[in-house]
C-alpha cells in the first residue's frame, strides 16, 4: 500500500475543499487534497454560477448577505478571471408590486452595505430588451456570473505551485482513528485510487471534511454524527444568453426566480427539494415546468425558446436537528469542531455556505485547525490573488475573439463552445481524465447546442491518439511527470492553448503505462452523461438535435456495437440513474 | 398544373418523384432545406438489428416476415415488394453512374467499417464503401489526415483489430490535397479532384501500403469526379481503395443526393429548396387536398397539384414538431400521429437502449397503398400519400433501416400514385424517359 | 438609433433552430474558396451565441466576408435565418467600429445615380478609365476591375416617363411600378420594357414618387440610414398598398427589401409596413399569378435563341421559386438553359470591394463556366438582378438582359440588341 504523510488532508474537491487547500498551503502547511471523482464533480459544478452580491439574502438573512458582499468584493480581486462582471437586476414584476418587499429590499441593502441603485426603466429595457415590459421597478446590484470550474482549477493550481498535492479520483474508504473512546483522534484516511486501482494511506495532523453533501458520510467514518439535509436544486440552461445581466425577482427568495447568464447560456434556477441521497439527482417534469413558468414572469416568451439541458445540484444544508424543509434551513456556513462536539480530535467538518463564500469558509476552517494544532498562522487568501487574474474578468466573446484573431477555426473540436484541439490536449496532459465529462468541466467541451453530437467522437479520437503516443501523461498527480507548468487559469483560452508547447511522444506506445481511460468507454459514458441531462428538456429543436446525434452514433458510428461493452468507469453507474421523465409531482417543500 | 407535388427532398421523396416522373407524371419537389442524406453514411441500410430486441440481422429481407409490429412499413409492403424496389434502386444507381452493390452472398448484410471502427450492417453500398466489406478477409490499412477532425484512423484500426479484422493505421499530411487551414470533407472532396492532388495522394498511399492490403480512406474521394478519383488511386497504388464515412457533412450521401437531383432534372422535375410547407387547404367529401402553402417573404405561396406526397421526415427531418407539453404534431396537414402524446413515455434511461426510445417509433399511419389513415383505417385525403421517416411503425435509426424504408416506401407510394393516375385517366401513362431535358425548348 | 429592438421574433433568436449539422457550410460558395470566411454556421448561429452589445472588444470580424447570397438559408433544414443573423452582426460591427468611407459611398446608390446622371458621359469616363479606377481602388478600396455600371446617356427612366406621359395607357386595371435606382439611372430600358409589358397586358402603370429601397445601406451594416430610406418608401407607397394596388418591381433586391428585408432586419412593424409587404411582388412572381389566373397574353413571337438564365440570389430570399424561368419557358423557340450555379459572386456591392473582388470572381466561376458550357451559339444571358447582370457580363464577355426585356421582345415590343422599345410597341 502506498503511504503519504502530510499535515493537512482535505477531503473534497469542490469550491470549499479547494479553498481550504489554498488557504492551508498559503499558511505554510503541507497539504494533500483527495476527491473521489473530478474537481467540482459535486455541487460546485452543479450550481447556477451566481456570484452573489448579497441582494438575494438582504431581507431574509442580513448576516449571510453581508458575508456575500464582502466576499464578492474579495473574489473580484483574487479570482478576477473566474468572474464575468454581468451586474444584476432585481425586478419588480406585476406580481410583486403590491408587496412592501421592494422597500424592505432597498433599505436592507443600504444597511448591509450592498451597492443598490434603482435605474430608469428605459435604461433597463435598453440593456435587456427581452425583460417583461410590465416590470415597474429595477434595482441594480453587483451580482456577477462565476465560473466555478475555472475557479477550482485556478485555486488548485495555485496551491499546487506551493506544493499541495491534489489527488482526484481518490475516494476515501475509511478514516484512520487512534485512541480510545472519548479520546479519539483522526490521524488520516485510507483512500482508493481509481486510476491505478490501489489503496493509499494518507496520514495527516488534521483532516478537513469538505465533502459537501457527502460530509455526513465522512464524519460517520470518524464516529461523529452529522446530519446533512441534501437539498436538491434543479436548473435549466437555455440555448443562448437571453439576458446579459443576472435577473432576480424582487421578492422573498423562492423557486425559479433567477436567471443567470453563464458564458453562452442562460441558467434558470432553481428548486429546493430535500432528497434522501445526494446521488439522487432525478429531475421531475414539474420542476422543469416550474423553472420555465417562473422565468416567464421576468422574460415573457422564454419558455418557447430552446432549452439545452437540465441538471440538479445538492446543497449540503446542515441542521443539528432536522425539522422542516430546505428553503428555511440555514444557508450560512457551518464549521463543526468534532473535538469539542464529539470528542474526536483531528477532524473538522465544514459545510453549508454558498459558492460565493467558499474563501471565507476556508478561512474559518483553517483558523480553527490552527487553533487545534496550537499554531498561529494568519490567513492570506483575501489578499493573495491566484495566478491568472491578470486576464481580468472574462467576457462572453473572449473565445470567439481568440479564435478569430489566431485563426483557429480549423482547430475546433467542439464547435459550439469553441474548444480547440490544443485546449483538449492541454487539459488531458495536465489533469487526470477518466471521462470526457472531465474535459467538459475543464474546457466546456460538449456544453453547447449539440450536446456532444459532434465533439464526443472527436474528443475520443484525439484522446485515443494521445494514448497511442503516450502524450496523455502529464501532471497526473506525479510531480516528476509534469513536463511544463500548467497554467490552469488559462485553460479556457484558445489563444493561450495555441501557444503552449505540446509534449510530444518520446516514449512509444509499448513503454507507456496503461492510461486511465478506454476510448470506447469514454464514448459510451459521455453519450450517456449528456443524455441524462437533455432528457428532462427534450422537445422541440433539442429533440431534433438529439435525433441527429442518434443518427450519428447509431446509424453512422454503430457505437452501440463497439468492443468493451462490459467495462464500466467509476462514474458509469452514476450516469445511468433513472433519467426518464416523471410527470407525477411528489410532495416537496 | 402539375400532377404530383412531393413535399420533402430526402431519399423517400426523391425516389417517389423519380418513380412518378418515369411513368410520365409532371412532378415537382419542394423542401424546406436539405436532408438526412447529408448526414448519413450514404449506404442503404435495410435492417441491421431487430426492433425491440436489438438482435443482429444477417439477412434483412428474410427478416421482414418476422417483424413483430404489423404496422412496420416492411411488413405492410411484404418481402417481395421490398426486394423488388431495392433491385430497382440498384438499377437506378447504375444509371446514376454511382452503382450500389450488396454482399456477394445474396441477401445478407454487408459489414462496413464505421468511423468508430464498429462493423455497420448495411445492405447496399456504393462501390467505394463496398470495397471495405469486412466479410472479405484482406488486411486493411486505414489512412487518415492530420488535422482532419472528422476521422480518426487509429481508433478505427484498433477497434477493427479487436473484433478480429486485420487493420492498421497511418497518417498523411493534409497539405497533400489542400493549402486551406479550415476545411471540411465536402471541400476536401472538391480539392482532391484536382489531377495533381490525386496523383500526389496516390503516390503517398503507394508508399504506405503493404502488398495485399486494401486502403481505407475518409469518404472524401471526389464529388462529381468520384469515379475518376477512385480509378486513378487504385491504378497508382495497385491496391483496392475503400471509403469510410466521416462525421457529417457526408460526402457519399451528398453524391447520391446530387446525382438523384440531376437525374430528376433530366426527367423535368425541379427540386425547389428553401420552401417551407406551412399548411394545406382541403375540401370536398371525401376530402381532398387542394393546395399546399409554403412560406415566402411576403405571403403564402399556393402549390396546386392532383396528388400530394408527404415526405417531410419525422422528428429528424422536421416533419414533426413537438413541445414541452408532450404534444407531437405533423406540421403540414396536422395528420394524426401514433406518437405517444405524453413526455413521460418518450424515453428510456439508457441512451443506447437496444429497444430505442418510444417517441421515435411513432408517426403517420398509412394503409397498404401508403395513404394516411385515421385510427379506424379510413383514408384521410383521397389524393394524399406519405413515405419515409414520417411513417409509423419503425424507429429506422435504431433498427438501421433509414434508407431501406425511405426507398421502399417512396417507390411504393410513387407506384401507387401512378396506378391511381392511370386509373383516373383511363390510359397508361407515357414513360417519359429521356424526352425531357433540363432545358425547355418550346415549339410554337 | 440603436440598431434595433429585439424580440423573440427577431432573426437573432432563430439561432436556436441550429442543429449544427454543417449542411450550410458544405454549400456556402464563399467559404468554398477562401479561409477568410469560416462559413455560415460558424459566423451565424454559432458565433451569435458569443455576441452581445457592449463587449470589451468586438469579438469577430470575419462575418464581413459573408456575401449575403443566402445559399445557407435555402439549404438549412431547420430554418435558421443565417444571412440575416450575419447582416445584424455586421450592423453591430459598424456601430462599434464605424463604417469605411468606401462602404458609405457604395451604400448611397441613389445619390451616386443622381450625381452621375447630371453629366453621365463625364461620370462614365471618370469611372471607366484605368486611371480613375486605379484611383478608386487606392483611395476608396473599390476594386479596379469590378464591373461598375454606366450611367444612362439617354436620360433617366423618370425623365422618359415624364416625356411620354401622354402616350401611357390609361385603364381600369392599375399596378404600381417600383423601378429602383439602377433602372432609373443606369438601365432605363429595363423600366421601359416593364411598362410596355404591363401595358400590353392591359394595366395602367402608376409610378408614384419613391426612393432608394435602402438595401445597399442595410447590407453594409448602416441600419439607421437604411431604415430611414425604407420608412420614406413606406410613407410614399403605403397608401397605394392599403388601397389594394399591387406594387411590382423589376429589381429583385428592391422588392425583397420592401417585402421583408427592411422590416425584418430593423424589427419594424406597423400597418403601412405590413400592407406594403403584402402588396409587393417581383414582376415575374406577379406575372406567374396572372398566368395561373389565365390572364397572361400568349401572343408571343418566336425568340429563336439559346439563353442561359441565372436566377439571382435574391429569389432565394423571396422563396417563390423561379418565376421568371417559368414564364420565359412559355416563349416559343426559346431554348432556356437553367443555371444551377449558387451565386454570380457580386452579391450587391460585395464584389466591388477591392479585398473581395477575387473571391467574388472565384465564386462566380461556377456560373461563368456554366454559360461557356452552353456552346458558342450563346449570344446573350439573362438574369433578374442588375448587379448580377453586370457581373455576368464581366465574367463571360457576353451581354446580359433582364428577363422582362426577353418577355417584351417576345411580345414584339422591344429590341433585345438595341434595348429600345419598338415603334408602336
Amino acid at each position: 500500500m502506498k503511504r503519504i504523510d502530510t499535515e493537512i488532508l482535505v477531503i473534497g474537491g469542490g469550491a470549499t475543499g479547494t479553498g481550504v487547500a489554498w488557504d492551508a498551503v498559503l499558511r505554510g502547511f503541507d497539504v494533500v487534497l483527495v476527491e473521489r471523482r473530478d474537481l467540482t464533480h459535486g455541487t460546485s459544478g452543479r450550481y447556477h454560477g451566481l456570484l452573489h452580491s448579497g441582494g438575494r439574502y438582504a431581507v431574509k438573512d442580513p448576516h449571510g448577505a453581508e458575508e456575500c458582499i464582502v466576499e464578492n468584493q474579495i473574489l473580484r480581486r483574487t479570482h478576477a478571471h473566474c468572474i464575468e462582471d454581468t451586474s444584476g437586476f432585481f425586478v419588480v414584476t406585476p406580481e410583486d408590486e403590491l408587496s412592501d418587499y421592494p422597500q424592505r429590499f432597498q433599505k436592507a441593502c443600504k444597511e448591509i452595505g450592498i451597492p443598490c441603485m434603482e435605474i430608469p426603466l428605459r435604461e433597463a429595457f435598453r440593456r435587456e430588451p427581452l425583460l417583461n415590459p410590465s416590470i415597474s421597478r429595477v434595482f441594480e446590484v453587483p451580482d456577477a456570473s462565476a465560473d466555478s470550474f475555472l475557479a477550482a482549477h485556478s485555486t488548485v493550481n495555485a496551491a499546487r505551485e506551493l506544493g499541495a498535492r491534489i489527488l482526484t479520483y481518490h475516494e476515501v474508504t475509511d478514516l484512520l482513528l487512534e485512541g480510545a473512546d472519548g479520546d479519539r483522534r483522526v490521524v488520516g484516511a485510507r483512500v482508493y485510487d481509481e486510476v491505478d486501482g490501489q489503496e493509499v494511506e494518507i496520514r495527516a495532523r488534521m483532516v478537513i471534511n469538505a465533502a459537501g453533501a457527502w460530509s455526513g458520510k465522512i464524519a460517520a467514518m470518524g464516529g461523529a454524527e452529522v446530519t446533512i439535509l441534501p437539498s436538491k436544486g434543479t436548473m435549466v440552461a437555455m440555448n443562448h444568453r437571453v439576458v446579459n445581466t443576472v435577473v432576480n425577482r424582487c421578492h422573498m427568495p423562492s423557486d425559479g426566480d433567477i436567471i443567470v447568464p453563464s458564458h453562452t447560456v442562460a441558467v434558470l434556477g432553481t428548486t429546493s427539494i430535500t432528497v434522501a441521497d445526494p446521488e439522487h439527482l432525478k429531475i421531475h417534469a414539474w420542476e422543469v415546468q416550474k423553472m420555465l413558468d417562473e422565468a416567464e414572469k421576468m422574460v415573457p416568451g422564454i419558455s418557447q425558446a430552446r432549452a439545452l439541458r437540465a441538471w440538479a445540484g445538492v446543497r449540503p444544508l446542515y441542521q443539528e436537528r432536522y425539522e422542516g424543509g430546505g428553503r428555511d434551513v440555514t444557508r450560512g456556513l457551518t464549521l463543526l469542531d468534532h473535538k469539542k462536539r464529539d470528542g474526536v480530535a483531528g477532524l473538522l467538518t465544514i459545510t453549508g455556505g454558498k459558492w460565493t463564500t467558499f474563501r471565507l469558509m476556508a478561512e474559518a476552517t483553517m483558523d480553527s485547525a490552527c487553533e487545534q494544532m496550537g499554531v498561529q498562522r494568519p490567513c492570506r487568501t483575501a489578499t493573495t490573488p491566484v495566478p491568472g487574474v491578470d486576464q481580468g474578468h472574462y467576457w462572453l466573446g473572449h473565445r470567439l475573439h481568440d479564435v478569430e484573431s489566431e485563426r483557429l477555426q480549423g482547430e475546433l473540436v467542439c464547435e459550439c463552445e469553441l474548444v480547440t484541439r490544443a485546449m483538449v490536449e492541454s487539459a488531458v496532459r495536465h489533469n487526470p481524465t477518466l471521462t470526457i465529462d472531465d474535459l467538459r468541466r475543464d474546457v466546456r467541451l460538449g456544453k453547447g447546442p449539440c450536446q456532444g453530437g459532434f465533439c464526443t467522437y472527436r474528443a475520443v479520437g484525439i484522446l485515443h491518439e494521445m494514448r497511442q503516443r503516450g502524450s496523455w501523461k502529464g501532471a497526473m498527480g506525479d510531480d516528476e511527470a509534469s513536463p511544463a507548468r500548467w497554467e490552469a487559469a488559462y485553460l479556457q483560452s484558445p489563444a493561450h492553448a495555441a501557444h503552449e508547447d505540446g509534449v510530444e511522444s518520446e516514449s512509444d506506445a509499448q513503454e507507456a503505462e496503461t492510461p486511465p481511460f478506454v476510448p470506447n468507454l469514454l464514448l459510451r459514458d459521455f453519450l450517456q452523461e449528456r443524455w441524462k441531462g437533455v432528457v428532462p428538456i427534450l422537445w422541440g429543436q433539442q429533440l431534433r438535435q438529439e435525433r441527429l446525434d442518434e443518427l450519428i452514433y447509431l446509424s453512422l458510428m454503430n457505437a452501440d456495437h463497439l468492443p468493451d461493452a462490459e467495462l464500466a468507469s467509476p462514474v458509469t453507474a452514476f450516469y445511468h440513474f433513472d433519467v426518464t421523465v416523471r410527470a407525477e409531482e411528489p410532495a416537496h417543500d | 398544373m402539375i400532377d404530383l407535388l412531393v413535399i420533402g427532398a430526402g431519399l423517400s421523396g426523391l425516389v417517389a418523384a423519380q418513380t412518378a416522373a418515369d411513368a410520365g407524371l409532371r412532378v415537382r419537389i419542394i423542401s424546406k432545406g436539405l436532408n438526412a442524406l447529408h448526414w448519413s453514411a450514404g449506404t442503404v441500410d435495410v435492417l441491421g438489428y431487430l426492433p425491440d430486441v436489438g438482435t443482429p440481422v444477417e439477412a434483412p429481407l428474410g427478416a421482414v416476415e418476422s417483424l413483430q409490429r404489423p404496422e412496420h412499413p416492411y411488413r405492410r409492403l411484404g418481402r417481395q415488394r421490398v426486394e423488388a424496389v431495392l433491385s430497382d434502386f440498384v438499377s437506378l444507381s447504375q444509371r446514376l453512374a454511382l452503382p450500389y452493390k450488396g454482399a456477394a452472398a445474396q441477401g445478407i448484410n454487408l459489414l462496413l467499417p464505421s468511423p468508430a471502427g464498429a462493423a455497420r450492417p448495411s445492405f447496399l453500398a456504393p462501390e467505394a464503401q463496398h470495397n471495405g466489406n469486412l466479410r472479405e478477409q484482406s488486411p486493411m490499412l486505414i489512412v487518415g489526415f492530420h488535422r482532419l477532425r472528422d476521422f480518426y484512423p487509429e481508433l478505427i484500426a484498433e477497434n477493427l483489430s479487436r473484433q478480429g479484422y486485420q487493420a492498421r493505421a497511418a497518417f498523411l499530411p493534409i497539405a497533400l490535397i489542400t493549402d486551406r487551414d479550415d476545411f471540411n470533407t465536402v471541400q476536401l472532396a472538391g480539392a482532391v479532384e484536382r489531377p495533381e492532388h490525386v496523383q500526389r495522394l496516390g503516390k503517398a498511399l503507394q508508399r504506405l501500403a503493404r502488398p495485399g492490403e486494401r486502403i481505407g480512406l475518409p469518404a472524401m474521394l471526389g464529388m462529381e469526379r468520384h469515379n475518376e478519383v477512385m480509378a486513378q488511386l487504385q491504378k497508382t497504388t495497385g491496391a483496392t481503395i475503400f471509403e469510410i464515412p466521416t462525421l457529417p457533412p457526408s460526402v457519399p450521401g451528398i453524391r447520391l443526393f446530387r446525382r438523384l437531383q440531376e437525374h430528376l432534372r433530366q426527367s423535368g422535375v425541379r427540386v425547389e429548396a428553401g420552401m417551407e410547407a406551412i399548411g394545406a387547404s382541403t375540401s370536398g367529401r371525401p376530402p381532398r387536398v387542394d393546395w399546399v402553402a409554403t412560406e415566402t417573404s411576403a405571403r403564402p405561396l399556393r402549390h396546386r397539384a392532383r396528388y400530394f406526397l408527404l415526405a417531410t421526415g419525422g422528428i429528424l427531418g422536421g416533419g414533426f414538431a413537438s413541445d414541452h407539453t408532450g404534444r407531437v404534431r405533423e406540421v403540414v396537414f396536422d395528420l394524426p400521429l401514433s406518437v405517444p402524446q405524453r413526455r413521460n413515455s418518450w424515453f428510456r434511461t439508457s441512451f443506447l437502449d437496444p429497444r430505442g426510445h418510444p417517441v421515435f417509433e411513432g408517426g403517420v399511419r398509412v394503409n397498404d397503398a401508403g395513404q394516411p389513415v385515421d385510427e379506424d383505417g379510413h383514408i384521410l385525403y383521397e389524393n394524399l400519400w406519405a413515405a419515409g421517416d414520417v411513417l409509423a411503425g419503425a424507429d429506422p435509426i435504431q433498427e438501421r433501416s433509414l434508407e431501406g424504408i425511405a426507398i421502399a416506401t417512396g417507390a411504393a407510394a410513387g407506384q401507387s400514385i401512378v396506378a391511381t393516375h392511370t386509373a383516373v385517366n383511363g390510359t397508361s401513362a407515357v414513360p417519359n424517359g429521356a424526352a425531357a431535358t433540363s432545358s425547355t425548348r418550346n415549339s410554337s | 438609433m440603436t440598431a434595433h429592438t429585439t424580440s423573440w421574433h427577431s432573426v437573432g433568436t432563430t439561432l436556436d433552430a441550429c442543429i449544427k449539422c454543417n449542411i450550410c457550410t458544405s454549400y456556402c460558395p464563399v467559404s468554398a474558396v477562401t479561409d477568410l470566411f469560416p462559413g455560415p454556421k460558424y459566423v451565424g448561429p454559432q458565433a451569435q451565441r458569443f455576441r452581445e452589445i457592449g463587449q470589451p472588444k468586438s469579438p469577430d470580424s470575419s462575418v464581413d466576408y459573408c456575401s449575403g447570397c443566402r445559399v445557407c438559408n435555402e439549404v438549412c433544414p431547420t430554418g435558421v435565418k443565417i444571412a440575416e443573423i450575419n447582416a445584424r452582426a455586421r450592423a453591430q460591427m459598424v456601430e462599434e467600429r464605424g463604417l469605411p468611407l468606401r462602404n458609405r459611398v457604395l451604400g448611397r446608390n441613389e445619390l451616386l445615380g443622381r450625381i452621375g446622371s447630371m453629366a453621365p458621359r463625364l461620370a462614365n469616363f471618370a469611372l471607366q478609365n484605368p486611371v480613375g479606377r486605379l484611383l478608386g481602388e487606392v483611395t476608396l478600396g473599390i476594386a479596379r476591375k469590378a464591373p461598375l455600371p454606366r450611367w444612362s446617356t439617354e436620360g433617366t427612366f423618370t425623365d422618359w416617363l415624364a416625356e411620354t406621359r401622354d402616350a401611357r395607357l390609361k385603364a381600369e386595371k392599375k399596378v404600381v411600378y417600383f423601378y429602383g435606382c439602377a433602372t432609373n439611372h443606369y438601365e432605363p430600358f429595363v423600366g421601359k420594357a416593364a411598362v410596355a409589358v404591363l401595358e400590353h397586358l392591359g394595366y395602367e402603370v402608376l409610378v408614384p414618387p419613391q426612393n432608394c429601397c435602402g438595401l445597399p445601406m442595410l447590407s453594409n451594416g448602416e441600419f439607421a440610414a437604411g431604415g430611414d430610406y425604407y420608412q420614406r418608401n413606406v410613407n410614399k407607397l403605403g397608401r397605394f398598398a392599403r388601397d389594394g394596388y399591387d406594387v411590382v418591381g423589376t429589381s429583385t433586391s428592391c422588392t425583397l427589401t420592401l417585402k421583408e428585408e427592411a422590416p425584418e432586419l430593423l424589427d419594424l412593424a406597423g400597418p403601412d409596413s405590413e400592407s406594403l409587404q403584402r402588396a409587393t411582388w417581383d414582376i415575374f412572381e406577379w406575372l406567374r399569378e396572372r398566368h395561373e389566373e389565365g390572364e397572361l397574353r400568349r401572343d408571343f413571337q418566336d425568340v429563336e435563341m439559346v439563353l442561359p438564365y441565372h436566377a439571382p440570389c435574391q429569389f432565394r430570399a423571396h422563396r417563390v421559386g423561379k418565376p421568371a424561368q417559368e414564364i420565359l419557358s412559355l416563349i416559343p423557340g426559346l431554348d432556356l438553359r437553367e443555371s444551377h450555379a449558387r451565386c454570380c459572386g457580386i452579391a450587391g456591392t460585395y464584389g466591388y470591394k477591392a479585398e473581395k473582388y477575387e473571391i467574388a470572381m472565384q465564386v462566380g466561376a461556377e456560373l461563368f463556366d456554366f454559360v461557356r458550357e452552353q456552346g458558342r451559339e450563346v449570344a446573350l444571358t439573362a438574369c433578374d438582378s442588375e448587379t448580377c447582370r453586370w457581373q455576368l457580363e464581366h465574367g463571360t464577355d457576353l451581354p446580359s438582359r433582364h428577363p422582362i426585356e426577353i418577355l417584351a421582345a417576345a411580345y414584339g415590343l422591344y429590341d433585345l440588341e438595341t434595348r429600345q422599345l419598338r415603334e408602336g410597341g
